[in-house]
């Protein structure tokens, strides 16, 4: 049965990829994360794997993305923090090209931390565009800048300036197979007045690599 | 050897002479013509004039009238040759003599001769195929006088093809038409020409076959004659734009991290970058060593455009073409062996 099953995936990984021109091009993959963030001060700082999936959709100039990470962040060495925590992040999008290798985009992150007072859960709608071009056949590199508006924190304050840069890159190993790779910088200068005592600083930034596969259908 | 070489000799010799034995069965004739062959002038008179008075078939008798006039011109009696050859091309008026063979006394007393008979001689029709409305069947006489001729056809019916006052040589054209622009019905046809002048007339026929056909149809045009589609894709020439590209798109990533890092955070993780910048400058590098990708020619792309525009529109003329084809007849003309030549009336 196993083998079947196997042969069956190898033959729909092997099989020609479908024509992008006038239908939906959908990939779908599982991925495998690298993460570092830092919260307040310096001195707080984690890293970590994960792992998560990705999945794409193409119709004409119309484009959408979705990624799911869990990463599991411990602390940094010389970290301040005494134990680490579970982070799930969400991230979607819906671009459509204005040209052949530019795009405007907008979609949301929602990243939630276990145990949930252990990090800042945030919210954010995104807005911005990004860049893309085939280097090769197959092979197409991205570069996105993103801003997060109206961000939402789960101990709360504000954010005057929160931005999300990425770049990603797609190459067609075999067939329907892709290899994907994907970073993404994030900073988020939060704001908050714990207690009534002041608006102090509370910065975020962390960033985080995908790598991974997908099927193209 | 030597025996077959001499029987070959002997049948050439004799060949002429059983040849003109069989043309001329008169035994008179015969005469006149062995006494023409020997210059014995006078004696050809005498035995022609005997002959005529004799039983002779109508070659026999063109001929004697020939050897007459031959004669009489070698005896500078041009009248009288000249009598003699009008009686020839009466009997047979398609007679021609050739300048280079026979005398010029001869060939200007036959030459007056013809001009002074009324005579259709040469008629002429070619075959020919056309498509009703778009041609018309050459028809070519010679009248010897100015004469009123009148050319008709004469078969299912009688068409009038020409009349007019001519001289000399003619050339019709016949669009086998009837009045109304329908094409003359199938059909064996006989073209008479008929020359007249005062009390003199004479007809000259020949038999055509009138045939109706289809019109060919042309084909549809799958291409241009020296016009080709061209590829609608190249190949653009391998470059390190690949690898160049992934390091724009790293730099800028690599930059925007920089720049936008907290200073009171420090400074963040490159591990993150490293591992999918390297990835994107490794699979620069690789693409800038395979051969590229081929990307769409816009010129080819709009060449080949304008050319299936092109054989679409030759095409749609064809299918009118065609339409019209369709409702047309290929009229074929062809001419058909005498059965009697030219009547003198």
């Amino acid at each position: 049965m196993s083998r079947a099953a196997a042969g069956v995936a190898l033959l729909i990984l092997a099989s020609p990829a479908a024509p992008a021109q006038g239908g939906v091009t959908v990939t779908v993959g599982p991925q495998f994360a690298l993460a570092s963030y830092r919260e307040v001060a310096a001195g707080l700082r984690y890293q970590g794997t994960g792992f998560g999936g990705a999945l794409s959709a193409r119709y004409r100039r119309l484009s959408a993305e979705a990624g799911v990470v869990r990463v599991t962040l411990d602390p940094a060495t010389g970290s301040a923090a005494t134990s680490g925590f579970t982070a799930t992040e969400v991230d979607a999008w819906v671009a459509y090209d204005l040209a052949p290798y530019a795009s405007v985009e907008a979609g949301l992150i929602r990243r939630t931390a276990d145990p949930e007072f252990d990090a800042q859960s945030v919210g954010a709608v995104r807005i911005g565009a990004r860049s893309f071009y085939e280097i090769g056949p197959g092979a197409t590199v991205l570069f996105r800048a993103n801003y997060l508006a109206a961000p939402k924190f789960s101990g709360g304050g504000h954010a005057g300036f929160s931005i999300d840069l990425g770049l990603g890159l797609d190459v067609r190993l075999a067939g329907r197979l892709h290899g994907t790779a994907g970073y993404t910088f994030q900073r988020i200068s939060r704001k908050t007045n714990p207690g009534g005592t002041g608006e102090i600083d509370a910065p975020m930034q962390g960033t985080v690599a995908r790598l991974g596969v997908g099927v193209a259908f | 050897m030597t025996r077959h070489l001499a029987l070959a000799l002997l049948m050439g010799f004799a060949a002429p002479a059983a040849g003109r034995a069989q043309a001329a069965q008169n035994a008179t004739l015969r005469r006149a013509q062995q006494a023409y062959d020997n210059l014995e002038y006078r004696q050809v008179v005498s035995l022609a004039q005997a002959a005529l008075r004799e039983r002779l078939t109508g070659p026999e008798r063109a001929r004697t009238y020939e050897l007459l006039g031959f004669t009489y011109g070698a005896l500078d009696s041009i009248l009288k040759a000249v009598d003699a050859f009008k009686q020839v091309v009466l009997i047979d008026p398609e007679r021609q003599l050739d300048p280079n063979r026979v005398s010029p006394k001869a060939y200007s007393a036959f030459d007056v001769a013809l001009r002074q008979v009324l005579l259709v001689r040469q008629l002429r029709i070619d075959s020919t195929s056309f498509v009703g409305g778009r041609g018309a069947v050459p028809i070519r006489f010679t009248v010897t006088q100015p004469a009123r001729v009148v050319t008709r056809a004469i078969g299912g019916g009688s068409y009038v093809i020409d009349s007019g006052a001519w001289n000399g040589q003619v050339n019709l054209s016949w669009p086998v038409r009837l009045a109304n622009g329908d094409p003359v019905p199938a059909g064996n046809y006989t073209v008479v020409v008929e020359a007249r002048l005062g009390q003199n007339a004479f007809s000259a026929s020949q038999p055509i076959r009138v045939s109706h056909g289809s019109v060919d149809t042309l084909p549809s045009l799958t291409s241009l004659p020296g016009y080709q589609y061209l590829p609608e894709t190249e190949v653009p020439p391998q470059s390190w734009r690949p690898l160049g590209l992934a390091f724009l798109y790293t730099g800028g990533a690599l930059v925007g991290t920089l720049g936008l890092e907290s200073s009171s955070l420090g400074s963040s993780s490159k591990r993150e970058l490293a591992v999918v910048g390297g990835a994107a400058l490794v699979t620069g590098f690789v693409m800038t060593l395979r051969k590229p990708a081929p990307r769409p020619a816009a010129a080819n792309i709009l060449y080949n455009r304008l050319l299936r525009d092109q054989i679409a529109r030759r095409n749609q003329d064809i299918a009118k073409e065609n339409v019209a084809r369709r409702q047309q007849v290929q009229v074929g003309v062809v001419p058909l062996p005498k059965p009697s030549g030219a009547a003198p009336r």
